[in-house]
């Protein structure tokens, strides 16, 4: 399935800037395969699906992807829609949207349970290291907003002694220290498991269940994907 | 200074249990038993700033724990008054989701004001966020989040029109007649909000 | 995560099919497959084989271990160990059930195969209960998963992370109010490690 001699419809342009693609350090910077932007996106969906806190987002690799689809559909325009070719790919064409689709929303809804913990944490990260797309940050931003002023029309504007305090009491935050599973994806040693600091060594592709926090580092660094 | 043989927070939390209770998508909103809460926290509220007082110059330390008391049940008040309004936030972005941009007129009936335009807001919130994110408008068929909300399984679906629904036409521009009772073989993707509003139902 | 999820995800497996038509290799964006040629066996994702059978464009090759002597074999392996086995594919139900749905004309001993595949998975599904209530007894919070499968995984989940969380939840509890007795203690209920979700209800 590497052969990429062999695949060059499926060879991307090249990617204009090399931003979000550093951490591929055993891929061709200029050159990344359709193939591995799929990969990069189908672990990205499920580590989001599994995570407690919004993770990076993977906005690079989804606007690839997403030219990737309409080239293919294009392709596809001069096929016989009964064409078994043409089902395949489009079957194709729907696992991928499927999984685009499922990302952003599993983002918005987080955004939307955790806005304002969400909004304060960009707020003091850096530019490179922000986790949420421009759009993504209008969109948290615009949904604050909206709470807020229902919110305030409904009751908050009625009760009595809104000390500054309140507002910030209503701040929802996600459980760093949630349970999850993990797989190794390379051998990771002393990795800390517990809060008594008892180590494990990882050995590639053994798989765990253990408290989110301790293992966020391996999860953005990719030496382990959620299960 | 008690007033009524009822305890404090029995409205506010009768408020969330109504809510729970509702089968529902969403229930009428009690304007009522709001103003009814939020009364009672103001008058909860003004009691304490008055004994608060007394307490100050007179320094009886015989009102600390019914001023603590009071303040107790403010907070709770205002905690299950606030998840109540939370819990509403919560299903009417589910309307969006499942009805699109225009909300059933006999759901509309059940919110407030305050609501609609919670719900307007949100709506152009959510389809400004899929539009500058290029991701519907983008060539080809883009990505509708909104669609594509089950993992798929086949492109062409089985579905049995349940009311008269006129023309449709589809992406390749041909246009069927939905019929009621008529049956017919089409793209899922095309169709996934037809069938969420009822409009077609998916048959084997 | 939804079963339907677990499903999608196990459908990207590569299975063997015969095709009955000839094809040029298609250029997926997953990758390429083929080239098809009528008679001779070809590897396709899961998905794929599953249409083309629908469409009655190929037969279906059962994988290797969908075979009655090797999984009696798993069978009694998995009886024997104390520990999980390692399974002859990561989503071998998801595999067997969509295989055996769609094409049990291509499954020699279709209905053994699915009796002992299912025991098998009500083996393992019994081990996992009782591991998980001697681990949740001992009070642990990191267990090693070795050789369970996604699916597997998923039923334990929700009940495994929650009840964890839960009891994690007590113990910062219970630590911090040995710290300071009074259970209003605002530095408490803002903590950011008080869980959550429902932060809106737990003030």
């Amino acid at each position: 399935m590497s052969d990429e001699e062999n695949v060059p419809e499926t060879q991307m342009e090249n990617v204009s800037d090399g931003a979000g693609l550093e951490e591929e350090d055993d891929d061709d910077m200029e050159q990344i395969t359709a193939q591995k932007v799929l990969e990069i996106l189908e672990t990205a969906w499920i580590n989001e699906m599994c995570a407690p806190e919004i993770l990076p987002s993977q906005v690079d690799m989804l606007e690839l992807m997403v030219s990737q689809v309409a080239h293919m559909e294009e392709q596809m325009r001069d096929l016989d829609k009964n064409d078994f070719r043409a089902v395949v790919h489009g079957m194709e064409l729907e696992r991928v949207r499927y999984i685009m689709a499922s990302y952003l929303r599993c983002r918005l809804q987080k955004i939307e349970t955790f806005t304002q913990h969400i909004l304060n944490q960009e707020a003091a990260r850096d530019p490179d290291e922000k986790r949420l797309s421009p759009e993504e940050t209008k969109f948290a931003q615009d949904f604050a907003g909206h709470v807020d002023e229902y919110f305030h029309k409904v009751a908050t504007q009625y009760m009595p002694n809104q000390q500054r305090g309140e507002a910030e009491l209503r701040i929802v935050t996600p459980n760093l220290m949630s349970h999850v599973f993990l797989k190794a994806n390379v051998a990771v040693p002393a990795v800390i498991v517990g809060v008594d600091d008892e180590e494990v060594d990882m050995a590639a592709g053994s798989q765990h269940i253990i408290p989110y926090q301790l293992v966020a580092d391996l999860i953005q660094n990719n030496q382990a994907q959620l299960i | 200074m008690s007033r009524s043989n009822k305890l404090f927070g029995d409205k506010a939390f009768e408020l969330l249990k109504e809510l729970e209770r509702s089968s529902q998508t969403i229930p009428a909103f009690d304007d009522d038993g709001v103003r009814q809460v939020l009364e009672e926290i103001k008058a909860i509220f003004e009691e304490n700033v008055a004994q608060a007082s007394t307490y100050n110059t007179s320094g009886d330390r015989s009102l600390w724990p019914l001023l603590n008391f009071r303040h107790a049940a403010l907070q709770r008040n205002k905690r299950c008054l606030l998840a109540y309004l939370y819990e509403r936030c919560r299903r009417i972005k589910a309307l969006r989701w499942e009805f699109g941009p225009i909300i059933p007129a006999d759901i509309k009936q059940t919110l407030c004001e305050p609501e609609v335009q919670f719900f307007n807001s949100y709506s152009k919130s959510l389809a400004a966020y899929m539009c500058s994110a290029g991701y519907s408008q983008g060539a080809g068929q883009g990505l509708d989040l909104t669609n594509n909300l089950r993992p798929p399984k086949s492109l062409y679906i089985e579905v049995r029109c349940m009311e008269d629904y006129g023309k449709f036409e589809l992406d390749d521009g041909e246009v069927i007649h939905l019929k009621k009772n008529s049956q017919h073989y089409l793209p899922r993707a095309q169709v996934e909000s037809l069938v969420r509003q009822g409009i077609l139902q998916h048959i084997a | 995560m939804d079963p339907a999820i677990i499903e999608f995800i196990g459908e990207k497996v590569m299975i063997s099919i015969i095709p009955n038509f000839s094809n040029e290799p298609l250029h997926m964006i997953y990758g390429s497959v083929g080239p098809f040629r009528a008679g001779f066996p070809v590897f396709v994702p899961l998905w794929m084989a599953t249409h083309l059978r629908k469409q009655q464009k190929c037969r279906i090759v059962p994988p290797e271990w969908m075979d009655m002597d090797i999984l009696e074999e798993i069978k009694e392996e998995e009886k024997r160990s104390k520990f999980f086995t390692k399974m002859p594919c990561e989503h071998y139900m998801v595999v067997a059930q969509l295989v055996m749905s769609t094409a049990p004309d291509d499954v020699p001993r279709c209905e053994e195969l699915r009796t002992v595949i299912k025991d098998i998975f009500d083996i393992r599904e019994s081990k996992l209960r009782t591991s998980i209530d001697a681990f949740i007894k001992g009070e642990g919070t990191y267990a090693k998963l070795d050789n369970l499968t996604l699916l597997e995984i998923h039923s334990v989940r929700p009940i495994l992370p929650y009840s964890l969380d839960h009891i994690a939840r007590y113990q910062r509890m219970a630590t911090a109010s040995q710290r300071d007795t009074s259970m209003l203690s605002n530095s408490m209920m803002g903590s950011s490690s008080v869980p959550n979700s429902n932060s809106l209800f737990s003030q």
